[in-house]
């Protein structure tokens, strides 16, 4: 198997796509989620909001294309999204407020799965999913990468020689 | 016969096809004995190029041996080794007698589909979409080559096909990129984009005679490919500084190369992230077709008065082109599909002279068998891979 693909499954979303989904999921959490799901103005509704809030800022700091200051590592940003999306979930729970109704805790489980879904599914890399057998490819290949690039003398004469 | 196949998005497999036979007199086929994977087939694998159709073969970098040819053709006889331009070109048309060979007006039985999309009809190419004809390409063990005795160049001596190969598109196309800047010596170039059509760019670059030659890319490995092989003088990694115009700036004393070529195309990683994943959105929503990060940053850095000189592939439409900057600084721009016919004999001389030996850019020899592997590698830029060849 490939580098990427070694845990055994494939990982297809790259570095850019994974924050096009950040943004999306936390402008979505911080405007028009709490509506749908009926909890706008209580307190689950609060936390939903504050969690978009905190997920698209901690995105605008990472170091992948979509960062604005690329202040935080990748995987950091990755480890965030996980440790967030338990948190998320248990939050509920902790407060006690899952007693008040169905409404008040399972979205914050719903987005949890989602979101340990979605990583799931992320290349930590960044790259995307590289799907060769680089194996079979570096024993099929007749060529020595390296020392065509590293080791070769220049491959052109200059006009002026 | 075996062929690489297009299979959808990201996808392409080695499959049995039937052989290919003689349809018109001016046809030929070929046993391919070398073929390549190009920088433009990825736009193909990335489902960028509309009208692909799965079992299309891919390819259209290839050359081989003539196994038999159709009546009208004379100047080719079976055993006759040769290399295949990508332009199907029938050489009697307005655009062929001007040497235009990658807009010839007879070799794309699809003209229609091209015209609705480009205004008028481009040439056919090998193995590149039916909006290019719907020929079946050359990653396969044969291809029947049209107006055969147009296009291919005889290979009469024991030059190994590696040397000679690239002489089927990047090696042309690399050359009139650089041709296009009107290089007469101690000029400055910059070139974006260091994959194979970059490097050899590069290299025609130096060979004609500039005296100043800037690799841009963000792959270390293939910046030192163009340092070590095709001669660049200097290299900008945008990965660790993503101001690839001030940079430009700093080394040409403050006034900008005198002309950039823009040999990335229309899947350009921007330097500029959040620019770049709009552009990616965009792109999968399909509301514009090219990614015009390199292209931007070409023509900001251009000097005043400068050329723009672009051989990377684009498609259909960019959105933000910087029309104002184009205008204002007075640049020329010089674009096409390389009329590789007109080039092949000249290059054909510089490689037999030894001025270049194009087989530096290949890092990657793969049996056919192994060309989704190598799509994926090169794709991805695995294992420092530069320019595949397959062997059928």
């Amino acid at each position: 198997m490939s580098e990427n693909s070694s845990r055994g499954w494939p990982r297809p979303i790259d570095a850019t796509l994974h924050g096009v989904t950040d943004y999306t999921v936390g402008a979505t959490l911080m405007t028009v989620l709490p509506n749908l799901v009926g909890i706008s103005g209580t307190t689950a509704g609060t936390q939903i909001r504050v969690a978009g809030a905190i997920h698209a800022g901690y995105s605008t700091i990472t170091d992948y294309p979509l960062g604005v200051v690329k202040a935080i590592p990748y995987k950091v940003h990755l480890a965030l999204d996980a440790l967030g999306a338990v948190a998320l979930a248990a939050t509920p729970f902790l407060t006690g407020q899952y007693r008040k109704g169905t409404s008040q805790w399972l979205p914050h489980v719903g987005l949890c799965l989602f979101e340990l879904g979605s990583l799931l599914l992320t290349d930590p890399t960044g790259r995307g999913d590289y799907k060769a057998d680089l194996a079979a490819v570096r024993e099929g290949n007749m060529e020595d990468p390296h020392r065509k690039i590293h080791d070769g003398k220049l491959a052109v004469t200059p006009a002026t020689a | 016969m075996r062929a690489n196949v297009w299979s959808g998005r990201n996808t392409v497999q080695v499959e049995n096809v039937p052989d290919p036979k003689i349809l018109n007199d001016r046809d030929a086929i070929v046993r391919i004995t070398s073929t390549a994977i190009c920088g433009s087939d990825l736009h193909l694998y990335d489902g960028y190029i509309p009208t692909m159709e799965k079992g299309d073969i891919l390819g259209h970098e290839f050359m081989g041996e003539v196994v038999e040819v159709g009546r009208g053709v004379s100047n080719l006889q079976v055993g006759d080794r040769v290399v295949v331009p990508f332009p199907i070109a029938c050489g009697n048309c307005w655009s062929c007698q001007h040497e235009l060979y990658s807009l010839c007006e007879n070799s794309n039985p699809n003209a229609g589909m091209a015209e609705k999309m480009f205004g008028h009809a481009t040439a056919g190419i090998f193995g590149y979409s039916h909006l290019t004809g719907g020929y079946a390409g050359g990653q396969a063990e044969y291809a029947r080559v049209p107006y055969a005795d147009v296009g291919p160049l005889k290979i009469e001596d024991g030059l190994p096909d590696e040397q000679v190969l690239f002489l089927s598109d990047i090696f042309p196309t690399g050359y009139m990129g650089a041709e296009f800047c009107e290089i007469r010596g101690g000029e400055s170039i910059a070139v974006f984009g260091a994959g194979p059509v970059g490097q050899f760019a590069i290299a025609s670059a130096v060979m004609l005679g500039a005296e100043q030659v800037i690799a841009i890319d963000q792959f270390d490995y293939r910046l030192e490919m163009a340092r070590n092989r095709a001669g660049a003088t200097d290299t900008i990694d945008f990965d660790e500084d993503a101001d690839i115009v001030e940079q430009l700036k700093v080394l040409t004393g403050g006034r900008g190369p005198d002309a950039v070529i823009d040999a990335v195309g229309m899947e350009a990683v921007d330097s500029h992230g959040v620019l770049q994943a709009a552009e990616r959105v965009k792109q999968a929503a399909r509301s514009e077709t090219d990614r015009g990060g390199a292209l931007r940053d070409a023509i900001l850095a251009c000097r005043p008065g400068g050329i723009v000189s672009i051989i990377g592939v684009y498609g259909g439409l960019m959105d933000k082109v910087p029309m104002g900057a184009l205008m204002n600084k007075g640049l020329s721009i010089k674009t096409g599909q390389c009329h590789v016919q007109r080039y092949m004999k000249p290059l054909y001389e510089h490689i037999k002279q030894g001025h270049i030996d194009p087989s530096f850019v290949v890092t990657h020899r793969l049996e056919l068998g192994l060309a989704p592997d190598g799509y994926e590698t090169f794709k991805h830029k695995q294992d420092e891979c530069v320019k595949v060849v397959l062997k059928p």
